[in-house]
This record gives structure tokens, sequence and C-alpha cells, in this order.
């Protein structure tokens, strides 16, 4: 919006005039500001820190919090036999789900982002998967996921695939049809409405440039569209990185952590310790793990952005 | 972005910008049809097969041939799903719940994008950082203090726990995308306003929220959705079955032990058709500023 302070001159002359009123800046910032800054301090601030001092103690609710010092952390790292498992498994389900997943909206963003008719019919059909609530996802991608009767495995065995996974049931088969739910629900979704954004911004005369220099489709795509949506793609990873991490529901309602402990992801252990074994002192220095490891990655993130990320025009 | 003024005429198109779209051959467009031909229908398939499978006799579902449609559509299943469990309770606790927490959402969320966005006050973009940095923290590490107070307060088995935080702000990602589509509209339209002695709520009512029709409809949409999604929230503060919301009433229908003990996957089928219904049509109604709100608000960091 820069352009607009050069063409109107008023703006800037008010901008100055206002500036001398801190005081009703302030006044007006922080009354519209009063609900969120609430809310900050009592769900978030003040939960934070109190979890936090409850890492440090021994807590089942009914008696009182008491300390232990490193204790719960120690419990972690050396006995606790699903701690590392439950981690590992984690970062599996994220680490392949959710770069799937932004690289198929991508793709399918650029396809749609092409003159066809029927655009928004198009682009429903692959944006109702993410209406349908994950609870009934669970259920229906069960059934389709059927050992016996479902549909996926009936058609297998009419291709002569005599002894298709069990899925759900199989420990092998449970994060990877876990991520394929993930992927139905997720390709066609706001994340690939934010990346048909993208494309729009991409200015055009970059692709008549391409095009006077004799660049194909293939050639724009890698050196045009590809960089340009750079910004997107880190985005969409962020956010992504951050909610897969979290991924409690499919698994919980599908298989429970199970079969065996194949889908007992960090945050159903962390759930069981809380209010299964109201172990609130070691719950809460889990979450403050995982805090850790949430923060850490999405910084790393960031740093290595610098290498890849394409800021056009600044 | 000169095309955000106008919002009175919505246009149909995906943005009211110009589109810029690679030109593609004949051959080209054809592969590009079909692909996404291919790729929708396969995406829609699953659907199809709930509605179908919610039609069938459990033996038709438990053969081992395919039924791809129902012999005789049984629509008394779906009869049967409310006859079976409070699952007409539990959609309208899901309606309850999404009645208090969008407007909450919408409101206070604008509040905080507007001071974010417009007002230049002391530690604001400390604030702003932290917002977004609350985007970073699990929810679970602020999870359990919270289900302690509002245990002490004896506020389990009540929607307070599972609302509040919609009038609070409503989360950083919907005050970000507010922000963001707040900035993109022009300060000239509020200084206008100034000059003409309005107030700054004046400004928010007539200036701003008018112009962002599409970003609070994206806003509204993003909350109805998560709220009728919502799982964990509901399944560790309720235990009362008159308070579930069908998200949890789900789960509960997966696991309970019922009077008969035939299979019950086409009453599955049939209650993960109800409770994906609501959500499809608002949908349809409101598809048009979704994705103007979203591709508008020009998400990125």
């Amino acid at each position: 919006m820069a352009a607009t302070t050069t063409r109107f001159d008023i703006g800037a002359v008010l901008r100055r005039e206002l500036a001398p009123r801190k005081r009703w800046q302030n006044f007006y910032g922080y009354l519209f500001l009063t609900p969120w800054l609430v809310g900050f301090l009592g769900l978030f601030l003040g939960p934070g820190l109190y979890s936090l001092y409850l890492s440090v103690t021994k807590y089942d609710v009914l008696s009182p919090p008491e300390f232990i010092g490193l204790a719960n952390f120690v419990k972690m790292f050396t006995n606790d036999p699903q701690f590392w498992p439950s981690i590992l498994r984690t970062l599996y389900f994220a680490g392949v789900g959710v770069p799937l997943g932004v690289v198929g909206s991508m793709f399918l963003a650029i396809l749609l982002n092409n003159k066809i008719r029927a655009l928004p019919a198009y682009r429903t059909l692959f944006f109702v998967p993410t209406l349908v609530p994950i609870v009934a996802s669970v259920v229906l991608w069960k059934w389709l996921l059927n050992d016996d009767f479902g549909l996926v495995n009936q058609t297998l065995r009419g291709l002569g695939i005599m002894d298709p996974p069990g899925w759900f049931g199989d420990r092998r088969w449970a994060v990877p049809s876990l991520i394929m739910m993930g992927l139905w629900q997720g390709i066609g979704g706001t994340r690939m409405i934010i990346f048909l954004a993208g494309l729009q911004g991409i200015p055009e005369e970059l692709y008549d440039a391409a095009s006077i220099d004799g660049a194909g489709t293939w050639t724009k795509l890698w050196n045009v569209t590809l960089p340009m949506l750079t910004p997107t793609i880190f985005f969409n990873m962020i956010l992504g990185i951050i909610g897969g991490l979290q991924t409690f529901t499919a698994a919980f309602v599908a298989t429970e952590g199970g079969p065996g402990f194949a889908t007992w992801f960090f945050s159903l252990h962390l759930y069981k310790q809380a209010f299964d074994y109201w172990n609130m002192g070691y719950a809460a220095a889990l979450a403050w793990f995982f805090a850790v490891i949430i923060i850490s990655l999405t910084v790393w993130q960031m740093k290595l952005s610098s290498r890849w990320v394409f800021y056009y025009g600044g | 972005m000169a095309a955000t003024y106008d919002t009175h005429a919505p246009s149909t198109q995906l943005a009211p910008v110009k589109l810029q779209r690679p030109r593609r051959s004949n051959l080209g467009i054809t592969v590009i049809y079909i692909a996404l031909t291919v790729g929708g229908l396969i995406f829609v398939f699953p659907l199809f097969w709930t509605i179908s499978s919610s039609l069938q006799t459990w033996q038709e579902l438990r053969s081992f041939t395919v039924h791809f449609l129902p012999e005789v559509p049984q629509w008394g299943n779906y009869a049967l799903v409310f006859d079976t469990v409070p699952f007409a309770r539990w959609m309208a606790n899901s309606f309850i719940l999404v009645a208090i927490t969008v407007p909450g959402t919408v409101i206070t969320a604008s509040l905080t994008a507007y001071a974010f966005a417009r007002f230049d006050f002391f530690g604001k973009n400390v604030w702003f950082i932290l917002m977004l940095g609350t985007l970073m923290i699990p929810t679970q590490v602020t999870m359990i203090p919270q289900y302690i107070f509002f245990f002490k307060l004896k506020l389990i088995n009540t929607y307070v726990p599972l609302t509040i935080g919609a009038w609070l702000g409503g989360g950083a990602f919907m005050i970000f995308l507010l922000r963001q589509f707040i900035m993109s509209i022009p300060r000239d339209l509020d200084e206008a306003a100034v000059i003409d002695g309005a107030s700054p709520f004046r400004i928010l009512w007539s200036v701003i929220l008018p112009l962002m029709k599409p970003a609070l409809t994206t806003v509204a949409i993003l909350q109805f959705m998560n709220e009728w999604n919502e799982f964990f929230g509901p399944f560790i503060y309720l235990s009362d079955w008159d308070l579930f919301p069908a998200a949890v009433g789900m789960r509960v229908f997966q696991n309970i032990p019922l009077e008969t003990t035939n299979p019950r996957d086409h009453l599955l089928m049939a209650a993960a058709a109800i409770m994906t219904l609501p959500v499809i049509l608002l949908f349809i109604v409101a598809q048009r500023y979704f994705i103007q709100g979203v591709v508008l608000s020009g998400l990125k960091i």
C-alpha cells in the first residue's frame, strides 16, 4: 500500500497531524485489544506459566502439587518406554504427510489455475472432503479400509492381491492409513485456496518475458511459478508441520493409539498421562518438551527459508 | 487491490482481480481436464460411498460382493440412527456451540485485528509477535492448567470452557487473516472519516466492516467448521451425554454396546452423512465469499 501515500499527500499530512496524539492511539489501541489481551493473559500466558510450574511437580489434581525438581524430565528421557517411540511416530506422520499434502495442494492449485470451464464445480469437488468432520471421516475411512468387507480390499482381492493390508488394524499400515485419510481431507482444502491466491499474485509480465525468451510450459513452471510460490509453500509448511505434530483426533477416534502402539502419537501419550492416569505434573512436563520441539522446528524452518524462499521485489 | 472497495456487487469470479493464467496448447488443456475430472471423482467418491452404504442393509454391506448401490434404499436407517442414540440432541448441541462461538470469533477477532492494523499503541509489535507465537505453542501446554482451573470453578460439564476462547480474540489465525485484510484497505478511507469527525468505533463500523464482508464470512465459515469438527475440548470437558456435540457423540456411537449385536456400519455411515450435511450446505451458500476472503487477504508470512 506504499503507493497510496505517494498519491494522496493529504494522507501523509494527516498522519503527521495524528502523530503527536500518542495517547489517543494508545487508548484506542488497547481498548480494541482488550478482549484478546484478557484471553492471552488468562487462557494462554497464565496457564502456560502454571504448567511450567506443574512440570516440576507431582500433581494428581486432588492433592496439592508436590515439588519434585527435574524428576519428570528424567523420567521422560530414561524411564518412559513410549516417550521416544511416540516422538518418532509423530515425526514420521508429520514428516511424510505434511510435505505430501503441501505439494499435492500446490499441484492441484496449478492445475486449477488454468483457463478452464466450470472452475467453481471442479474446485468444489476437491474442496468437499475438507468439509467432512474428522470424526465422520474416520468412520468412513475405517469402513472403506475394512479388512474383510471394505471397498479397497475387495477391489485389491478382485485384482488378484489375495493378502491385502489390514490398514487401520495392521501395525505397519495404521500410520499410512491415517496419512492417506489426511491427504484426502487436506489436499483440496483451504491450503489449496491459499495456493490459488499465491498463483494469482504472480505478475503476468514474468510469464510474458519468459515466453519471449522462448520458455515452454515446463520451463515457466519451474523458473517462474515455483520460485514465485515459495513464500506460499513456506507459509503452508510452517502451519502444516505445527498442526501435523499435534495430530490427535483422527488417531484417537480411529485406533486409540493402536494396534499395538502403532498410532500412539505424542499427543495421545500426553492425553493418556493427563486424563487417564491423572499425572498432571508429568503431562505438563511432556507438554513443555513438546512445545520446545515445535518451536525449534519452526525456528529451524525459518532459518532455512532464506536459502529457498524467494520474495519478488523485496 | 483496488477491487476490494467494491463489495456491494460481489463478483462470481474467484477474485475480482484480473486472473493471470498461463496459456496452454489444446492438447495440454485436454490433459488438464482429464486429470481434474478423474481426480475430482476420486475425491468425491468416498462421499458417494458413505451415502450408498448408509442406505444398504448390514447384510448387503457385509457380503463378499461389492454393492455400489443398495438393492432397496433403506431410508429407515436414518430414522434408526435417531432412535438408537440421541443424535438429534447431539446435532442440536453442535449448533448451540456454533451459535455461541461464531459471533464471538467474528466480533472479538475483528476488534483485535483492527487494533493491530490501525493503531500505533505502545508495545504493539511485541503483542503482535506474541500473538503469532501462540500458533507455535501446542494446545496441550495450556490445556492442563485450563482444565484444572475450570475443574476448580466447577465448570466441567458446561459450555463455558469450550466457548470462552472464541469471545476472547478467537485465535491467532483468525486475527491474522482479518488483520491482513484490514491492512489492504487504504488508510485514506479512515482518514477521510477522521476529517468528518468520526470516532474509531464509527470508522470500524461504517468504513472497515462493510469492506471486510468477504473476510468476515471466511472467518465465520472457518469457525463454524472448526467448532463442528472440535473433538478434544468437548471430549475432556463433558461427560454428560445430553451435552455432547455430534463429533463426540459419533465416537460414542462407534463404541457403545447396543441392544442388538448386529454390525452397525450402515448406521454409522448414516450418522456420518447426517453430521456432514450442515457443513456442506453452509459451504454451498457461502463459498463465493469464502474463497474471495482467503484470496484477498493474501495470506503469506
